[in-house]
């Protein structure tokens, strides 16, 4: 393995102080930006943000047609393919808005989902390596690892078609599973019959599965409570125990992408677009190629709601083998399960008027705030919950969608710590060193089908999520509820 | 010959070779090395041929790589030997190998897909070179 240089991989690119949590790339950086770019960041960051092409990313993606307001990224930015990892677009079908699947990524709907439980940290503790060693012997995880279920092409149409509620039918899922998933774990005018037969082939015996790369399986405490209120309605307190699930669409989804990239080849010919990176190829939104991506994206987002859901039902099932009990007396319910790679055609407020956008979150999470529709009844007091998963080592997150989310970032916030180091590099810093060891040492117990998954995973491969969560708090972007720190792990 | 270079999220793939044919079997060397690791492991016990329609270098390179990795996510198929002629319609290949047997490889990567960001297959004086960044 080879490094290029560092001073090939920096931004040096204007970053402008807006204030203390934001910077803008201006629009006169490059002819073909059709608005600022603008991320949150902080002097903590402002470091590791000239560090890779990122902030070259968010100029790339003022470039689209129809974008609205600013091409936004999250304080855990980073070097991505075509938009950063952190990216945030919005784009006004009505005035030519374009749809680019580069914007979602090709893990279609890789999102998060919270579980609690009714045990403590001293219940859990004489349990935790057996209950930790039960879910990477019983939970399908790492490459090549098919799942538990197989479905059918027949049966796959269905569940994409209908999410969540399909597995409900099946008895894998309950009222308040649905009820606490984004868009109640089935996004509407999914279109399953555009997904090809090969994604299909791909994703027929990976609902149910984990993955690899950042994916991962975690045990973890509240450690720490900042809103009282909002933590009570959550279910959560200090010292309780929780299980965060991190996976989306599998290969179904990935495969979705790239026949949607294929299909999107001649559009910039077609549609005349004049594009800074291939990978950000797009389609209007109003347009055959459009409509098709979206709906096969859709298709792809309700598989992924599946792909976690089959995945919670199966932790439910190793704690009930552990610990003997049913997973209802051990109060495993979920919290809410929330996506952060995903395109949605949502309705914002747009200069002096509002407008329906079609918002690109590609390493982003939707952080509605209180009162808004869309958030289920029993957290709508509160706002919309928002989950951060951090690193294996440090902390993850809770919180709220914030008062500001809908005025500065179409109602979003960060999806997570952001790498700092490519993966490379953490092999690199790894040599020489038992990650596991050391996790162990700190108090966490991490199992892993691969020496490269921990290593390029290690804790020092990440941002302080502590700072980045601090980051869009300060912006009002989303609001922190509760930290939580991890016990056990399992990973690709 | 090809190095794996320094991606923040991902990992990236640097490709030279003499001649086009030649840069199409190295980069499939890489992308089995990602997954892989050790291609030794794999024994040439099996082969598959491949055709790919078109003419333009990035995308040929582009349909190689995402057919070698469909046959190995759908079909559990690794390869280690590559021999790939060009011609004016595409590409002809011939890929050995051996399905995935967990009791005797071991996997380094899943890769979720290759991606065109940075997409980059060019003839230089001395040959011709590839980079392409795969999503992990």
């Amino acid at each position: 393995m080879t490094d290029s240089t560092a001073s090939e991989r920096s931004f040096t690119g204007p970053l402008e102080r807006v204030d203390g949590c934001c910077y803008r790339i201006p629009r006169s950086y490059k002819a073909g930006m059709l608005v600022d770019g603008l991320i949150f960041a902080d002097e903590r960051l402002i470091g590791q943000l000239r560090a890779d092409r990122a902030p070259e990313q968010v100029a790339n993606v003022a470039f689209l047609p129809g974008i609205q307001t600013a091409s936004l990224a999250m304080p855990d930015i980073h070097w991505g393919y075509g938009f950063c990892i952190g990216g945030v677009c919005a784009t006004d079908p009505a005035a030519g808005g374009v749809v680019s699947p580069g914007g979602v990524g090709y893990d279609i709907n890789c999102g998060v989902r919270l579980v609690r439980t009714s045990l403590t940290l001293a219940d859990i503790q004489p349990i935790l390596v057996p209950l930790v060693d039960q879910m990477i012997r019983d939970i399908p995880v790492g490459v090549g690892q098919g799942g538990n279920r197989i479905f059918s092409p027949a049966e796959l149409r269905v569940l994409m078609q209908e999410g969540v509620p399909y597995l409900r039918g099946r008895g894998l899922a309950t009222d308040d599973d649905v009820a606490c998933t984004e868009a109640e774990g089935c996004i509407a005018d999914a279109l399953p019959e555009l997904v090809s037969d090969r994604a299909l082939a791909r994703g027929n015996d990976q609902c149910g599965t984990v993955g690899a790369g950042n994916h991962f399986i975690e045990v973890q405490v509240v450690d720490r409570v900042e809103d009282p209120r909002a933590a009570a309605a959550l279910g959560l307190e200090q010292g309780r125990i929780c299980v965060l699930i991190h996976s989306g669409s599998r290969g179904l989804g990935y495969q979705v992408c790239d026949d949607a990239l294929r299909a999107l080849r001649d559009a910039p010919a077609k549609y005349g677009l004049t594009l800074p990176d291939r990978q950000l190829v797009c389609a209007p939104v109003e347009s055959p190629e459009g409509r098709h991506y979206l709906g096969a994206m859709r298709a792809a987002a309700n598989y992924a709601f599946c792909n976690r859901q089959l995945l919670m039902w199966q932790v439910r099932e190793v704690f009930e083998r552990v610990l003997k009990k049913p997973w209802h007396a051990l109060g495993m319910e979920l919290v809410y399960d929330v996506a952060h790679n995903i395109a949605k055609i949502e309705r914002h407020r747009v200069g002096d008027g509002h407008k329906d956008v079609c918002v690109h979150r590609k390493g982003a999470t939707r952080a509605f705030p209180a009162g808004h529709h869309d958030i289920p009844d029993r957290y709508r007091a509160i706002g919309q919950p928002v989950i951060i998963p951090g690193d294996m080592g440090r902390a993850s997150w809770v919180l709220v969608g914030g008062p500001r989310s809908m005025e500065r970032s179409f109602g979003t916030t960060c999806h997570g710590a952001g790498r700092c180091l490519s993966r490379t590099a953490a092999t690199r810093a790894a040599k020489g060193r038992n990650i596991r060891d050391e996790l162990s040492r700190s108090g966490v117990i991490a199992r892993s089908r691969s020496h490269e998954g921990l290593a390029e995973e290690q804790p020092l491969a990440y941002k302080d999520v502590d700072v980045v969560v601090d980051i869009v708090h300060r912006a009002g972007l989303s609001t922190k509820v509760a930290r939580l720190k991890p016990l056990g792990v399992i990973k690709g | 010959m090809h190095e794996v270079f320094e991606h923040t999220a991902d990992l990236g793939l640097r490709v030279t070779a003499a001649s086009l044919p030649a840069l199409l079997a190295e980069a499939a060397e890489g992308l089995f090395e990602i997954i892989a690791g050790d291609l030794a492991q794999i024994r040439a016990r099996t082969s598959r041929t491949f055709t790919i329609a078109g003419s333009d270098p990035v995308y040929l390179l582009l349909d190689w790589l995402g057919e070698l990795h469909a046959a190995f996510e759908i079909e559990r198929l690794l390869f280690r030997e590559f021999d790939v002629t060009v011609h004016a319609r595409g590409l002809t290949a011939t890929a050995r190998g051996e399905p995935y047997d967990p009791a005797i490889h071991t996997l380094a990567h899943e890769i979720k897909a290759i991606t065109q960001h940075a997409l980059d297959v060019r003839q230089t004086p001395s040959g011709w070179q590839a980079t392409l960044i795969v999503d992990i």
